[in-house]
């Protein structure tokens, strides 16, 4: 229903038209996603590199960036009146929905192996898989990064370090001990797996 | 009834509420039996008091209540471990980080895995009688990797604590679920990765999450029913402490007592998010009704100036009575820790050497700055500490926004890798890290249960890093012995009165060394980091060993999903 519309304009109009919003009395799981495909994608590829992918997306993940956008702990202009609507249940039955899509290939190349070493050390430096697991599939409420988009995961990694993005400060704190060509390796090291 | 007092008795029935079991017709969870019927007999209490002298099995996580990983088997010895072959090959249906401790009982092994698995196998084939798979709730909080260090059985029940926080029971020979308890809230970053410890009716548990500011436990469940029955908070109230400015060793740690204080007058005492996990099992005296444990680091891990004093109990040595969940001693070795060289490895009871010499009953525990302690049991204090094992360098340079090096790294020193004892020698057996890194610090306030490190620790790219195989007696605090390893080593190890010692290392080997003078004897190549302690049993008068290859995630060693048992051919 949303289709693939300049993301700005999708969600004033799903706002506005109170179809695709979530709200209390949506009767279904499929009413209530319909308002995610106008930017996250309907077929799971997002309409603009920075919006991250959220098929197949651990399902603990996707509840807790909702909670925090409700509880304005992540800011996002776009987010936080769409998941201001949400009681937990809400968000725990779309975290749930989405986790059990595929993971859409975005098509990345595969990051040269120069790229890939320096990506690979700076993990072995502050311990990515660690959390991320091996693999970057992450679990919980650890995300997957595997094959996520390069812009998208370039713009985190950069406002974990400005702080910009405050609902991780763990985060935060790891990517400021990560040199930028460090996050700029693993940025397009990740999005090629 | 006060304000608060109204407050803490609601939040006393909601906790109620959220602790009462709930039984198996009430969830739906996943076992699948392959061949029948574990054969085993109810476990009683005496049999697990004396499993220290049992050879057959491997009853406890660390072979016994005191958990000296001296086990009494001696058909696989020094002359004959090179005849060692591999005599089965179990591989689970998860290939992530394996740091699980076997137990045998009655010839029915039960090992665990990464996403809080359970399997049943025939020890003496490594074929499945049945395999429990946690239906895990949607919110996991947990740092370190998803991993699984064992189960406990009493009674007809094996029990387990999963990463969304549970402790669970189930049918020892079907592997069904009978109860399972909720044991705190994961979305505030509870996680359970210790196997528990059931003593006497009852089930202790402690809990992960000092990455996350939760205020740290152990509980005591009873067995039969999952009800609460004691809790202790490894974090007091008053938490501040003597304002200690020298650790254990005597090592001044660079403390700013005079701005610590007036942060204290400015915020208050710091207990509610301030950490305290408890990693490993608690050692049981049975004579006394106490049990000893040690208590992880204080969120954030390296910044401390939101949380002033010396953050009790975090880092110490902690003993309890059991029936009460009674405080009795503590031992505290960092004060106001800012590395996270905190204490994971789970304490050993001995009788050692006291100070006049004369033989007294002890506790030792092995802590991530490379020490092993010794410690009167009566009242917790130290008597000795051993040489270090590992290279230290820069103690106690405060953390740097910039990263200061010091050494040892946050992983240590001894993770929290079970060390192993052979009392008839006086040795105690440890594995170590070395990793050189940079500490750095950042300050925010306390997240709601994400991730509270307080900053960074880093593994320095270039610099060489190691691991070793010690052994130090533990009456003089002098290592008699050294084996050097090309990586750091975490899993664990095993004495056996063989006169032998096995452990293995993240690349893929597993070896038996003379327990004596640290000669390797035997080698075998896993294909995978054997990160796990060893278990050994027998059975119709066969030794075996047993250990698992998986790789581990912290150290980001090679994963696989092999349980491999050896035995002479």
């Amino acid at each position: 229903m949303c289709g693939k519309l300049n993301m700005s304009v999708a969600v004033a109009l799903a706002i506005a038209s109170g179809v695709c919003a979530v709200t209390a009395n949506a009767q279904n799981i499929e009413e209530k996603v319909q308002i995610c495909a106008g930017c996250h994608g309907d077929d799971g590829k997002p309409i603009d590199k920075t919006i991250p992918a959220i098929w197949g997306q651990q399902q603990g993940y996707i509840y807790i960036q909702l909670r925090d956008y409700k509880r304005g702990d992540r800011r996002s202009d776009v987010m936080q009146p769409i998941a201001s609507t949400m009681e937990r249940e809400d968000m725990l039955a779309i975290a749930e929905y989405f986790s059990k899509k595929p993971w859409p290939d975005l098509g990345q190349p595969r990051a040269p192996k120069e790229i890939a070493n320096r990506a690979l050390r700076a993990n072995s430096s502050i311990g990515c898989t660690g959390c991320h697991l091996d693999q970057f599939q992450g679990d919980g409420t650890v995300p997957r990064l595997a094959g996520m988009s390069r812009d998208y995961l370039t713009k985190t990694m950069a406002d974990f370090r400005t702080r910009a993005r405050g609902n991780n400060p763990g985060m935060s704190d790891l990517m400021l001990a990560t040199a930028p060509e460090d996050a700029a390796a693993l940025a397009e090291y990740l999005s090629g797996l | 009834m006060g304000k608060r007092a109204i407050f803490a008795a609601a939040l006393a029935g909601a906790a109620s509420l959220l602790m009462a079991p709930v039984f198996a017709q009430e969830t739906k969870q996943e076992t699948k039996k392959t061949s029948g019927q574990a054969m085993v007999s109810p476990m009683t209490q005496d049999r697990l008091n004396t499993a220290d002298k049992n050879t057959n099995g491997f009853l406890l996580t660390n072979g016994n209540y005191a958990q000296t990983r001296f086990h009494p088997a001696r058909q696989i010895g020094r002359d004959n471990v090179k005849n060692l072959r591999v005599a089965w090959i179990f591989q689970t249906d998860v290939k992530e980080s394996l740091e699980t401790s076997p137990i045998v009982i009655d010839g029915v092994m039960y090992v665990t895995t990464s996403f809080s698995h359970v399997y049943a196998l025939d020890a003496k084939t490594g074929a499945e009688i049945w395999h429990y798979k946690h239906k895990m709730g949607p919110v996991t909080t947990y740092c370190c990797g998803p991993n699984n260090r064992g189960v406990q059985v009493l009674g007809d029940l094996v029990y387990l604590g999963t990463l969304d926080s549970k402790l669970v029971a189930l049918n020892a020979k079907t592997g069904d679920l009978v109860w399972q308890s909720d044991i705190a809230d994961p979305e505030l970053g509870y996680s359970e990765t210790m196997a528990p410890t059931v003593i006497k009716d009852k089930v202790l548990i402690g809990t992960n999450g000092g990455e996350y500011g939760i205020r740290g436990f152990v509980k005591a469940y009873d067995a039969k029913t999952g009800k609460l029955l004691w809790t202790f908070y490894t974090i007091p109230e008053n938490s501040v402490g003597v304002w200690a400015t020298k650790d254990a060793t005597g090592r001044d740690m660079r403390r700013n007592i005079q701005a610590e204080k007036d942060q204290l007058a400015k915020t208050g005492d710091p207990y509610q998010r301030l950490g305290g996990g408890v990693w490993q099992n608690p050692a049981i005296d049975l004579a006394t009704n106490r049990i000893y444990f040690v208590v992880g680091n204080p969120s954030p891990d390296l910044d401390g100036s939101n949380r002033p004093g010396d953050n009790l109990y975090t880092n110490s040595l902690v003993s309890l009575d059991l029936d009460t969940g009674k405080y009795v001693c503590h031992f505290q070795y960092i004060a106001h820790d800012v590395w996270d060289l905190d204490a994971a490895s789970p304490p050993v009871l001995l009788d050692v050497k006291g100070k006049d010499g004369k033989v007294i009953p002890g506790v030792i525990h092995a802590g991530k700055t490379g020490h092993i302690y010794v410690h009167d049991r009566k009242d917790c204090s130290l008597i000795r500490f051993s040489e270090a094992m590992v290279a230290q360098e820069n103690m106690w340079v405060l953390p740097t926004k910039e990263g200061a090096r010091m050494l040892p790294g946050a992983n240590g020193g001894v993770e929290w890798s079970p060390i192993a004892t052979d009392p008839s020698q006086g040795l105690a057996y440890a594995i170590n890290l070395h990793q050189p890194m940079t500490y750095h610090v950042e300050n925010s306030p306390y997240p709601n249960g994400k991730l509270w490190l307080g900053g960074a620790f880093k593994v320095i790219p270039g610099e060489t890093q190691s691991g070793n195989i010690t052994a130090v007696d533990y009456n003089t605090g002098k290592i008699k012995w050294q084996v050097k390893t090309p990586e750091p080593m975490i899993g664990g190890i095993l004495a056996t009165a063989g006169g032998l010692v096995f452990t293995g290392e993240g690349n893929g080997k597993f070896a038996a060394y003379n327990s004596s003078n640290g000669k390797e004897l035997w080698s075998f190549r896993a294909g995978a980091g054997v990160n796990a302690p060893p278990s050994t049993y027998m059975i119709d008068g066969k030794q075996y060993v047993v250990v698992g290859a998986g790789g581990n995630t912290q150290i980001d060693f090679r994963r696989g999903n092999n349980i491999i048992a050896f035995s002479l051919n």
